[in-house]
């Protein structure tokens, strides 16, 4: 059988000597739905925009319809027949749907009108037969982010692509609409196009691919049939050794109360609100988690719980109410966080190591006058860089030098050193090695197991499972139930992550 | 009070240099460039144009000649904004300081002096309708105004120009060229620029200098500011202030109430107005997203 | 040391500009530029008047530098040091001892820089307007308001084209030549800087403002004041620069052109700009500036106006702009912000 496309030694260095791919070969054939395969930076979205054109290779050949072809951008590749639809969508905010479809492929001289009436209605006639549904006034930025994607794949179907790639389209879904990406990614299938499906999620990969490829650090290790494998073979290969169990918990021991939030009401953009009515609370020894796919109100949560958006309700740590608090007060009551945002809100970048690890707590290293006392920052720098096993040259390097983990455990770290009663913890592994991953995740439960409270925000089920004493899931800026540890299983969970109630989903 | 009525025919031409400079701002900020040069493009092209006209005996050669410098200007801006992904505040004010110290130098160098009076000859004619001789300008800038907003929401350039602002890598991604249209942008915000530095220096201040715009690139900018990025309201907003420029200069000029109120408190009023207008207009612009930032494919 | 070097790079290549202008002119560019060199080093004399020169720089420099390290682009120097100059001198009209004279005409000043200043950082701070146009407007408003003070208000009755001088006891004490103690206070303005911006919990929160200020506040650092510290010491600087060239230059006085003052406002931005946005680099681009001020006065012996020194600055600026330079400075466009 004729591949549709072919990559053949694919090697990519960047231009920091970072290798991330090495020798991969890469195939999908016509009318396939091909998963791509791998943890975190493992090559697959670097593969995949070498063959969309976003970049090119250091070495190797990409043949397209048995032909060798270099596309040196985007819209090469576009015009070949190759569309890809990102992580984070290429649209633009305030354009309607149709005018987000429309734009580069407007019909005519720059100088001419839009051809709107001609684009909108072949976008009908191929909603019509993907059954794929979107409104195509409204301005996408208003739009659900399920359905901003769905204008994602019509723009990239607009264009009569032959090969359709998705880089983890199943990030921001609920399990429903899920499935009804599958139904229209087989009806693609069907009628002769071929998908690339790139994914890091076991079960989904098997659900709607026909093969699979599997790619760890940068490298080719396998290419399976989806019939003819399991989630245990394809773990494996994706990690490259036996899976250890999740470590035996045993029950906490629970101390007083730490936090306690009754009604919690955060808005969010535009008036709507992010957060509508929240209750709970988490005790000392305990690791609280919440689960539930980003953009449900989860950030917003964080923020107005550290004192970086206003709220209304009642949070209270320790007896003490947040109310109006900013975020200096709250640290000092005894409030660490770690934030989703490394760059954006953990570190500044162009800051030494040195100068950050004492962010938030500049009154310990204040002196007469409130000059900085530079030997007692410089020796507790190097103090965090060695309990936390940071590999950086020292105190004086910048943050920016650091590897994602390295910065995460400098954040983490530095938090630390608060002595917090609580600790939240927003996606406090998202992006990091294996190595940087267990750190932290073990380092979350000695202190659990010593008595601290931890509040920790994740969209990585595993996660939650490894490390919750019990989870609230979170949809739609509400909790659609709290469960303790022995109600824990993934279709609960999947299914309070789709909306359904605790009494719903316990059948 | 009648001098508030009769202040109606200067404030028509005091508006027309903070109309059109800011009318070509807007485009250029749509495609995500700032370019706070606006006064220098101003300076130097009205020193331009100047010199055209007087060279050529033409004033609309002078207009033509200001508009391509504006544009070359612009291009330079452009480079290293987009090209060189620089700083933009400080290349703006860097053209700022080239505008003012290359007429300086210019005008000594070509007439000893600093500020010659251009003569009548070489201003541009006025047209005359319904008796009264009115500056052509009156209608190129609607003109222009309306065919900037055309070319903004109606064609497929405008579309890919505010998509380049907004979300450039989405545009990168179905194949739109960003740093050429940025530079278009540039380039279309310096030509206009320059037309309305050479309408200083040939339709109305009649002469050139280094301190000729006295500022009105930034009121330009607060124009910009004010009008949400929307052309049309540039046209009024342009009103709005030029009309406060052209009270301060009337009433700074009638001996009556340049005896009571001294002169400099008079001429103050145009940036004090500004200041207020800036500051108090009713409701929040939403700005292109990647406004100010250099685009770099990974 | 990258950044270095494309600092020089820069230098050159507006010099470079210049010699080529000035070739085209028909003078000889490298005679030119020797007579400057010339003009501004070659004895002692002339290197006092250089660093002279040099000193209201330094400060006006200092206000932009400070600025860009909080994230904001303060071009409020001139404005903020017109009005530092006038209250300076009017500071004159009473009698007083000497060294108390000097110190209160330096205070005053600087409480007027910070009056100047404050308009634009409540503007920024409540109602979201760009800096960037608040300070030209104010500067503009300085201007006309010290031309009226200097013309209707403190004239000399007999020397029509200035103001009165000022008295003996308030003019800084001279070294050697044009040199005069007012180097002290450019000195000091510029160590108190750096350490202040290094040493002390305020300056690295000014600092941790304007490289991320969402990290800053995330920190619990309070971003607005870290903005108004820095607008206000900005002010503080400039208004000295002003107070400093009517205190320790002849005339001592303003003349009713503001010549003598000039455009230390804008030069304070090419000085800070070369001296990469650091307190004690601004040294470096003052003394640059001040050598350029200094020889171009020589220059126009031979016939070259003094604008050909703000041609060069302004190619300088421009490329300056060129990005490795400015990795650290970002421009912050926040959405609405005006």
């Amino acid at each position: 059988m004729n591949n549709l496309i072919e990559a053949r030694k694919i090697t990519k260095v960047y231009a920091d000597g970072t290798v991330a791919l090495r020798n991969v070969d890469f195939s999908v054939r016509p009318g396939e739905v091909m998963g791509l395969l791998g943890e975190n930076g493992a090559g697959k979205t670097t593969l995949t925009k070498i063959l969309s054109g976003l970049l090119s290779p250091t070495a190797g050949t990409i043949l397209w319809k048995g032909r060798p072809v270099r596309f040196s951008s985007p819209r090469e590749a576009l015009l070949a027949g190759i569309g890809m639809v990102h992580q984070h969508f290429a649209l633009v905010g305030p354009f309607s749907g149709v005018e987000n479809i429309a734009l580069g492929a407007e019909g005519g001289p720059l100088l001419a009108p839009v051809q709107i009436k001609r684009i909108r209605a072949k976008v009908e006639e191929i909603m019509k037969n993907t059954g794929l549904q979107a409104p195509l006034d409204v301005p996408v930025e208003d739009l659900p982010v399920g359905v901003q994607q769905r204008i994602e794949i019509l723009k990239v179907l607009f264009r009569e692509v032959e090969l359709l790639i998705l880089d983890e389209p199943t990030a921001v879904l609920t399990p429903q609409e899920v499935d009804e990406l599958f139904v229209v990614l087989r009806n693609l299938a069907n009628s002769g196009k071929s998908v690339v499906f790139i994914t890091h999620k076991l079960r989904e990969v098997l659900a709607v691919a026909d093969r699979i490829t599997v790619l760890r650090r940068g490298e080719l290790v396998g290419v399976r049939n989806a019939k003819e494998t399991s989630v245990e073979e394809l773990a494996q290969l994706m990690v490259g050794r036996e899976i250890s169990a999740v470590r035996k918990r045993e029950a906490p021991t629970l101390g007083p109360e730490v936090l306690r939030v009754q009604d919690l009401v955060v808005p969010g953009l535009g008036g709507e609100l992010s957060v509508r009515g929240v209750s709970f609370s988490v005790h000392a020894g305990e690791i609280f988690g919440i689960a539930g796919i980003q953009g449900n109100g989860q950030t917003e949560l964080v923020e107005a719980l550290v004192g970086l958006r206003p709220w209304k309700g009642c949070v209270e740590l320790n007896g003490q109410s947040l109310a109006g608090l900013g975020p200096g007060e709250i640290a000092a009551l005894g409030l660490a966080h770690i934030p989703e945002d490394r760059h954006g809100m953990g570190l500044i970048l162009d800051m030494s190591v040195a100068e950050n690890s004492i962010a938030g707590r500049l009154s310990a290293f204040r002196g007469l006058f409130g000059r900085l006392c530079w030997s007692n920052i410089f020796r507790f720098a190097q103090e965090l860089i060695e309990r936390f096993s940071i590999q950086a040259r020292g105190p004086r390097t910048p943050a920016r030098s650091l590897s994602g983990g390295n910065q995460q455990k400098l954040i983490v770290g530095r938090e630390l050193s608060k002595s917090p009663k609580l600790l939240i913890a927003n996606q406090p592994t998202r992006g990091l090695d294996i190595a940087a991953t267990q750190f932290i995740r073990e380092l979350l439960l000695r202190l659990r197991d010593e008595g601290m409270a931890i509040l920790l925000i994740s969209a990585d089920l595993d996660e939650i499972f490894e490390l919750a004493d019990r989870v609230a899931v979170m949809y739609r800026g509400t909790f659609t139930g709290i469960l303790p540890a022995e109600e824990l299983d993934r279709e609960k969970v999947g299914l309070l992550m789709g909306g359904l109630t605790l009494e719903e989903a316990r059948g | 009070m009648k001098i508030l009525l009769d202040v109606l025919p200067v404030a028509l031409r005091a508006m027309m240099p903070i109309i059109l400079a800011a009318v070509g701002e807007i485009v250029s900020e749509w495609s995500g460039v700032v370019n706070i040069g606006l006064e220098g493009i101003m300076t130097l092209s009205a020193f331009i144009a100047g010199i055209g006209s007087w060279a050529t005996g033409n004033p609309w050669i002078g207009v033509f000649a200001g508009l391509v410098t504006g544009a070359l200007i612009g291009l330079i801006h452009g480079f290293i904004s987009v090209r060189l992904r620089g700083n933009q505040v400080v290349s703006g004010i860097g053209i700022n300081l080239l505008g003012m110290g290359a007429v300086g130098f210019g005008a000594w160098v070509l007439w000893g002096a600093k500020a010659p009076m251009l003569d009548q000859r070489f201003w541009i004619p006025g047209v005359f309708l319904f008796g009264v001789s009115l500056s052509p300008f009156v209608f190129i800038t609607p003109a222009l105004v309306a065919l900037t907003w055309a070319l903004l929401s109606r064609t497929a350039l405008g579309l890919r120009i505010r998509a380049v602002g907004e979300n450039p890598v989405a545009a990168d991604v179905v194949g739109v060229k960003v740093e050429g249209l940025r530079l278009f942008a540039v380039v279309y915000g310096g030509a206009l620029a320059g037309i309305a530095g050479a309408f200083l220096s040939l339709d109305w201040l009649h002469t050139v200098s280094p301190t000729l715009p006295a500022g009105r690139g930034f009121i330009a900018l607060a124009n910009v500011v004010f009008s949400k990025l929307n052309p049309f309201l540039a046209l009024l907003g342009g009103f709005l202030f030029g009309y406060f420029d052209a009270l301060a200069i009337q009433l700074a000029s009638v001996a009556g109430f340049g005896g009571s109120v001294p002169y400099q408190f008079l001429r103050m009023i145009p940036y004090l107005v500004t200041l207020a207008v800036v500051s108090f207009a009713i409701g929040r612009a939403r700005f292109p997203a990647a406004l100010g930032q250099p685009y770099r494919r990974e | 040391m990258r950044s270095f070097l494309e600092t020089i790079a820069a230098l050159l290549f507006g010099i470079l500009i210049g010699a080529v202008i000035m070739a085209l002119w028909g003078r000889d560019p490298w005679a030119s530029y020797a007579a400057l060199f010339q003009g501004a080093w070659g004895n002692a004399r002339a290197l006092a008047s250089t660093l002279s020169r040099s000193l209201p720089l330094v400060l006006t420099g200092l206000t932009f530098a400070v600025g860009v390290r909080a994230g904001l682009f303060n071009i409020g120097a001139q404005g903020q040091m017109l009005v530092g100059a006038v209250t300076a001198l009017s500071v004159g009209l009473l009698a007083l001892p000497p060294g108390i004279h000097l110190a209160l005409a330096l205070a005053f000043a600087g409480i007027a820089g910070m009056i100047w200043a404050l308009p634009v950082a409540l503007l920024k701070l409540l109602r979201g307007v760009s800096e960037v146009i608040s300070t030209i407007m104010l500067n503009w408003v300085a201007h006309w308001l010290t031309l009226f003070l200097v013309v209707r208000k403190l004239s000399d009755p007999v020397r029509g084209e200035r103001t009165f001088q000022v008295p003996l006891s308030m003019r800084f004490p001279v070294i050697q030549g044009e040199l005069t103690w007012a180097l002290v206070i450019s000195l000091l303005a510029s160590l108190f800087l750096y350490w202040f911006l290094w040493h002390h919990a305020k300056g690295y929160e000014i600092r941790a403002s304007g490289l991320n200020p969402r990290a800053a506040k995330a920190a619990g650092i309070s971003v607005p004041r870290s903005l108004l510290w820095a607008i206000l010491l900005g002010g503080v600087c400039a208004a000295w620069a002003g107070a400093i060239q009517v205190l320790g230059r002849f005339p001592y006085a303003i003349t009713s052109d503001l010549a003598n003052l000039g455009n230390l406002g804008f030069d304070g931005i090419a000085v800070a700009l070369i001296g990469r946005n650091h307190p004690l680099g601004v040294l470096a681009g003052a003394f640059f500036f001040g050598t350029l001020a200094t020889g171009a006065a020589r220059m126009g012996l031979r016939g070259i106006p003094i604008d050909m020194i703000q041609i060069v600055q302004g190619v300088i600026v421009v490329s300056m702009a060129a990005p490795e330079a400015f990795r650290m400075f970002r421009l912050r466009q926040r959405k609405g912000e005006k």
